[in-house]
């Protein structure tokens, strides 16, 4: 068990991270009646667990029992019939899935699971809870289809069925869906929550943290607690009794990416671009997002920069990322971006030294 | 001359044509004079210009004079032996040579016209004379044609008398048709289209080879006049030839006569041997030998041409067809193509003679048989399945070929009816259509290629002198270039054109109303288009570059639009365009072209997914802008776009393998670990947690007591991730991660290989490497874990317990770790082990003792009955297992101590005599039965 599972906190009381965003949760389960929450924000930023929190703090210690399904759906569309496969997650009160993996047909799944949820209505015996809870994660990646189809079955069976969204960015999130939610932003931890947490795993495992070291983590971690602990856990796993000048092993396709740019530093030309290209494809066959590699690769350009490009560079890296999201080959996008820094570098250089 | 040479005067035509006619048993054909003409007379001839057919005519003339009778060995080998002794007269010399120090004496060089191949001929009088005489007496005694000269020229002039009473008659109706236009004229297509072989204008070697195969079913076809006929049509063929050489050249058909007929044959032979000697003499010859000895079907029974539209493949077919001494049935693509009815209706050309009085055998012609697909099949199935029965039957080929010599018409019978018996010739435009597939393995193909321009014009212009029509050469050459030498096309706008009265010029060619082929090319073809600058003629001429460019860009555009796959397109150009060798100094033009890609990538997404298709309009012009961009005159490298493919796969590949192991994992930790970032913050730190270097290599009961820790935690970690262990084979690539691990014959890999989630290429990561020792206790440690987990998982309440439960998993696996290492000790533990099970009250203490090190030592001295070995694999688990269960009853809402865990667990035991628990799936020791009452001692 990694040290990122082990000091979860279970109860919303654990949280130390987002404290006060906890404790507001906590009063708003407490009078009887929780409405669609919306969570967002950045990857590691702690959203999962505070839902699995407030989960348990509505359900109690039942929520936290949780079944694999291989759900099979026939959806009748009219002339055909679709058939959807979709694994969830769900325990007696709640149902946890993503919905956009399925893709374009993520609309049918979702109108289809909660009709199903409110079917199947909980009789609890107090008849205090009545509801069950419906978890989506990635709601920005739904379609706009099934974000639409999703706004009326929120309304129609909000008696039976609460919706918790997650979701990185609430901007691809329609309108619609957003005002009928609380909205919840949890903002990445900043570096000292992050320092925080890291001493006190510290101290729970019982090692000797040097002073600064925790801040040297918590710096290289991208304010993303669940990497910042990860790290944490791995410099405890090369070398243990700390020393404060330890060496942090950086992450590899930032290394590669590291390398990209230092490729792109040394010649500008439609040949060196050719290999950049090979490179790039590398990073995205592994998983690593589009948006993600240019983000990084900017960042590791603008390190190597001349002040007055800065600006310019990112507003291109803006413009290229804007149309890589609206298109659907992201290397066109991307490779354009690395013309248009070597176009410009390039002019920089010679308007430099001639 | 009003037309170039291979258009033959009609006079020639009608005389070869009468020839063929009325060719009575050559027997009588007399020959007309002389062959003791000095061959040297002929070379001006040879190197006249003339027509390709007439270009390897010298050549076989001088052979045929002189050699044909004498020339020695290669006579010999080719000819059946029968022919033997006609060829005693073989005179040793050479006469013949490509090198002039071969020939003693006296010689002349010679030059090919077509191919400039120069040869030496001996001139040598006395042979000739000699010859000659001895040629003079056979000619004299039996004439070179059935009729004498005279009765041949009166007909020629009667055919040119009727000719010309046809053209005048014609003038007539296109007079008649002016005055009252309603009148229906003929297109100038049919009109025209050449009725001889020597009228084609499609390529010539195509043309040869097409007769040639032609000619291979004459023995089959003909049946017992075998010889004969194929004489008969070979001999017109050959004369045909020469007479279109010159018509005064009687004496060219004289020496095959002055052996008597089966000289022709051989002669044929040769002289195709000389054609051809240039494109692949070997292969022919090969066809010819076979061709005289059996006297079946050729090889490939089916004859596929293909070519683009208008260069006159059907034509060919008709005319070699007819040329042969078949009756044309053709079936094209408007007829019903279904299997069945195209099944009867080869049925009946194959094997149904004709019942009219001409009784000319029949050959097939499927025109455009790529066209239908549905039905199209069906005469494609129906073809196979012919020639495939014929295949089987193939073995008796040669007795039937002989008995079809003597009485073919029962035998033919006999035979299977689906077998081709008749010649079939198929035509398609796209030889790569799916349809054809299997076709094009079994038939005989053979791609038209465009006729030069200047053909074409010159036959162009002599229609339209012969019509009245004032055009100009430089008018019909632009034509020409502009339909791609389709004359079908040619024709029908010049007769167009005619009809409005209008005059075609050179430059508004492509404004006028001339019908642009739809054809769609190959996705290359328009990669090439877009890199590659196009320097024509038209261009060049063309006034002002701006009717240049948007000539290119008419061009390029109705070429991509007609293609009509931007996506592959322009995967294609951004596959492409980086290796292209362009000036760019600030890389401005990359940019732009980047950018054109980009907005052609929305665009397509937008399209697709508001389906609004019209939009594609607006592509074209993106790839004609890069064009400009980039376009070089020099020759672009492409390449097959398959780097997206490949990215697209290989990340699936990669999605797949994360989407199983995601769900393998417990979902209280899956649920925290989200797909998409796994790889951008997880997995660099997890790979590092899972191979510390601070885990030594040693033996387990030597690691100290917080190496054990690490341990037991790391396995936990493992297993709570689903990661194990497992043995691949070397990766033919070495493995970025380590050289070791790539050195190992049976290196173990990480088994959801998350390993390669990291493994870029040109990268080096520095990840340690656990040796192999370390890993395999690691497989071990993990899979036992595993093992325990699932037998009393169940029991376990996993989200509620693991935290405690996990302390127990790492005290446990300490202990079962040091037992994993020297297997002396293991067992010996293991037994001990057992015994405690067996003696509950006495062990109890050594059992819950959580650093069992003193066990394998205790146990070591332990006697034990070698009866017990059998069990006390299986039972090495459930020991502890049993116990942490207790514990774990007991240990749930505080964490006790260890003698607290004793007792409850003790108490409990008490109660129940004897547990057992069967694990199944983990031994490593021999099995045997054992009694339960052995346990209960």
């Amino acid at each position: 068990m990694l040290w990122v599972d082990k000091y979860r906190p279970k109860t919303l009381d654990q949280v130390i991270v987002h404290e006060d965003i906890a404790q507001n949760l906590k009063k708003l389960v407490a009078e009887q009646d929780c409405p669609h929450l919306l969570f967002y924000g950045p990857p590691g930023s702690g959203k999962k667990t505070l839902i699995m929190a407030l989960l348990r703090q509505i359900f109690g210690p039942g929520a936290e029992k949780v079944k694999v399904e291989n759900k099979n759906w026939k959806i009748d569309a009219g002339s055909r019939t679709i058939d959807l496969e979709l694994t969830t997650l769900s325990s007696a009160n709640h149902v946890e899935l993503s919905p956009s993996d399925v893709g374009f047909q993520d609309r049918y799944v979702v109108q289809e699971v909660i009709k199903e949820m409110a079917k199947n209505r909980p009789i609890d015996t107090k008849g205090k809870r009545g509801f069950k809870v419906l978890v989506l994660n990635d709601v920005d990646k739904l379609s706009r289809e099934a974000q639409h189809s999703l706004r009326r079955t929120m309304e129609k069976y909000s008696a039976f069925c609460r919706l918790f969204l997650c979701c990185n960015s609430s901007s691809r999130v329609t309108e619609a869906i957003r005002s009928r939610c609380l909205n919840v932003r949890i903002n990445a931890p900043t570096e000292e929550q992050i320092v925080n947490v890291l001493d006190l795993i510290g101290k729970k495992e019982g090692l000797e943290l040097p002073s600064g070291f925790a801040t040297r983590i918590a710096e290289k971690s991208n304010r993303s607690l669940r990497r910042a602990i990860l790290l944490f856990e791995t410099c405890r796993v090369q070398q243990y009794p700390f020393t404060s000048n330890q060496a942090i092993p950086p992450m590899d396709w930032e290394e590669y990416v590291a390398e990209i740019a230092s490729d792109i530093m040394k010649e500008q030309s439609p040949k060196r671009l050719f290999q950049v290209r090979g490179k790039l494809y590398e990073l995205l066959i592994n998983c690593i997002p589009p948006d993600i590699v240019l983000k990084r690769l900017l960042y590791e350009l603008l390190k190597r920069l001349d002040a007055e490009l800065k600006h310019e560079v990112c507003h291109w890296a803006a413009y290229y990322e804007h149309k890589m999201r609206l298109g659907q080959k992201a290397i066109f996008h991307l490779e354009a971006f690395v013309a248009k820094f070597m176009s410009i570098y390039k002019g920089f250089l010679i308007a430099t030294f001639g | 001359m009003d037309m170039d040479m291979d258009i033959p005067l009609p006079e020639e035509l009608e005389l070869l044509e009468a020839n063929y006619q009325d060719l009575e048993p050559p027997e009588e054909e007399p020959p007309d004079s002389p062959p003791c003409e000095i061959n040297a007379h002929k070379r001006p001839r040879a190197d006249a210009p003339d027509s390709p057919i007439e270009d390897d005519q010298p050549k076989l003339d001088d052979k045929r004079t002189r050699i044909v009778d004498d020339v020695d060995e290669d006579w010999l080998r080719y000819s059946p032996p029968q022919e033997r002794e006609d060829s005693g007269v073989a005179v040793e010399e050479k006469f013949v040579s490509r090198y002039a120090s071969e020939i003693d004496g006296d010689f002349l060089p010679v030059t090919a016209p077509s191919g400039g191949d120069r040869v030496y001929v001996k001139i040598c009088r006395i042979v000739g004379e000699d010859r000659g005489k001895k040629l003079d007496i056979k000619s004299r005694s039996n004439g070179l044609t059935s009729e004498p000269i005279n009765v041949l020229l009166q007909k020629v002039e009667q055919e040119t008398f009727t000719k010309a009473l046809n053209s005048s008659s014609e003038g007539q109706t296109v007079e008649s048709l002016s005055g009252k236009p309603l009148v229906h004229e003929q297109l100038w297509v049919d009109k025209y289209a050449p009725n001889s072989f020597t009228e084609l204008l499609s390529d010539e070697q195509t043309n040869r080879e097409v007769l040639l195969w032609l000619k291979q079913w004459d023995a089959c076809v003909f049946g017992s006049e075998v010889r004969s006929t194929s004489e008969e049509v070979l001999s017109a063929l050959r004369r045909h030839s020469s007479i279109a050489q010159h018509q005064k050249q009687n004496d060219s058909g004289l020496p095959r006569n002055n052996r008597g007929r089966r000289w022709s044959h051989g002669s044929f032979r040769h002289s195709n041997d000389l054609e051809h000697e240039n494109s692949n003499p070997k292969n022919i010859q090969d066809l010819w030998n076979k061709k005289t000895r059996f006297t079946g079907p050729p090889e490939q029974k089916i004859l596929l041409l293909c070519g683009p539209p208008g260069l006159g493949k059907t034509t060919l077919a008709h005319v070699a067809a007819k040329h042969c001494g078949y009756r044309v049935v053709e079936v094209n693509a408007s007829d019903d193509r279904s299997s069945s009815t195209i099944e009867t209706k080869i049925l009946d050309v194959v094997e149904m003679d004709s019942v009219m009085a001409d009784s000319k055998p029949k050959c097939l012609v499927i025109d455009e048989i790529d066209g239908a697909l549905g039905d199209g099949k069906g005469a494609v199935e129906v073809i196979l399945k012919m020639v495939s029965a014929d295949g089987k039957s193939n073995t008796g080929k040669e007795n039937v070929a002989k008995e079809e010599q003597s009485g073919k018409k029962s035998s033919r019978k006999g035979r299977k009816g689906a077998s081709l018996l008749r010649p079939v010739i198929c035509i398609c435009n796209d030889l790569y259509a799916p349809a054809l597939r299997s076709l094009r393995q079994v038939a005989k193909v053979h791609i038209f290629i465009q006729p030069t321009v200047s053909r074409v014009v010159s036959r162009l212009k002599y229609i339209c002198n012969n019509e009245g029509m004032k055009t100009s050469s430089i008018a019909l050459t632009a034509l020409a270039e502009y339909t791609e030498c389709d004359i079908r096309s040619c024709l029908n706008t010049l007769q167009f054109l005619n009809k409005k009265k209008e005059t075609l010029s050179a430059l508004d060619v492509g404004s006028q109303v001339v019908g642009r082929k739809d054809m769609s090319r190959g996705a290359f073809d328009i990669w090439k288009e877009i890199f590659q600058k196009r320097k024509t003629k038209r261009e060049r001429k063309s006034i002002s570059s701006g009717s240049s460019m948007s000539n290119e860009f008419d061009f390029l555009h109705s070429l991509i639009s007609n293609r009509g796959d931007y996506d592959v397109i322009f995967d294609g150009v951004h596959e492409n365009i980086l290796q292209l060798q362009y000036h760019d100094p600030v890389m401005q033009k990359t940019v732009n072209c980047l950018n054109c890609l980009g907005v052609s990538d929305l665009m397509h997404q937008y399209i697709m997914r508001t389906q609004q298709m019209p939009l594609h309009v607006y592509q074209p012009p993106l790839a004609i802008t890069m064009h400009r961009l980039v376009a070089q005159i020099q020759k672009p490298n492409i390449e097959w776009p398959k780097s997206y493919q490949r990215y697209r796969t290989t990340l699936m590949e990669k999605v797949d393998i994360l989407k199983s192991w995601h769900c393998k994992i417990p979902p209280y930790i899956s649920r925290h670990m989200s797909k998409k970032s796994f790889v951008e913050d997880s997995v660099s730190p997890l790979l590092h947690i899972l191979s510390p270097p601070t885990l030594r290599p040693v033996a387990l009961h030597l690691l100290s007591e917080k190496e054990k820790n690490d341990l037991a935690q790391l396995v936990s970690t493992m297993v709570s991730y689903f990661i194990t262990y497992k043995n691949m084979k070397p990766d033919p690539v070495p493995n970025n991660l380590g050289n070791e691990v790539a050195l190992d014959v049976s290196a173990l890999c990480f088994d959801p290989p998350i390993n390669d989630f990291i493994n870029f290429k040109g990268y080096k990561s520095n990840h340690y490497v656990l040796a192999l020792a370390m890993k395999q206790v690691l497989l071990h440690e993990v899979e036992k874990q595993r093992i325990m987990q699932l037998s009393f998982g169940k029991s376990v309440n996993l989200t509620d317990g693991h935290g405690e439960h996990k302390g127990l998993v790492r005290e446990e696996v300490g202990k079962s770790g040091s037992a994993k290492i020297n297997q002396g000790a293991t067992s010996a533990e293991l037994m001990a082990n057992a015994k405690n099970l067996l003696y509950p009250r006495q062990c109890n203490p050594s059992t819950s003792t959580v650093s069992s090190t003193m066990d394998s030592s205790r146990s070591s001295t332990a006697s034990l009955k070698p009866k017990f070995s059998g069990d006390t694999k299986k039972q090495s688990n459930s020991p502890s297992s049993f116990f942490d269960r207790f514990r774990k009853l007991s240990s749930k809402s505080s964490q006790d101590t260890d003698t607290a865990v004793q007792k409850a667990s003790t108490a409990q035991r008490d109660s129940r005599p004897l547990l057992f628990k069967y694990n199944e799936g983990f031994t490593n020791a021999v099995k045997r039965p054992v009694r339960m009452l052995e346990f209960l001692l």
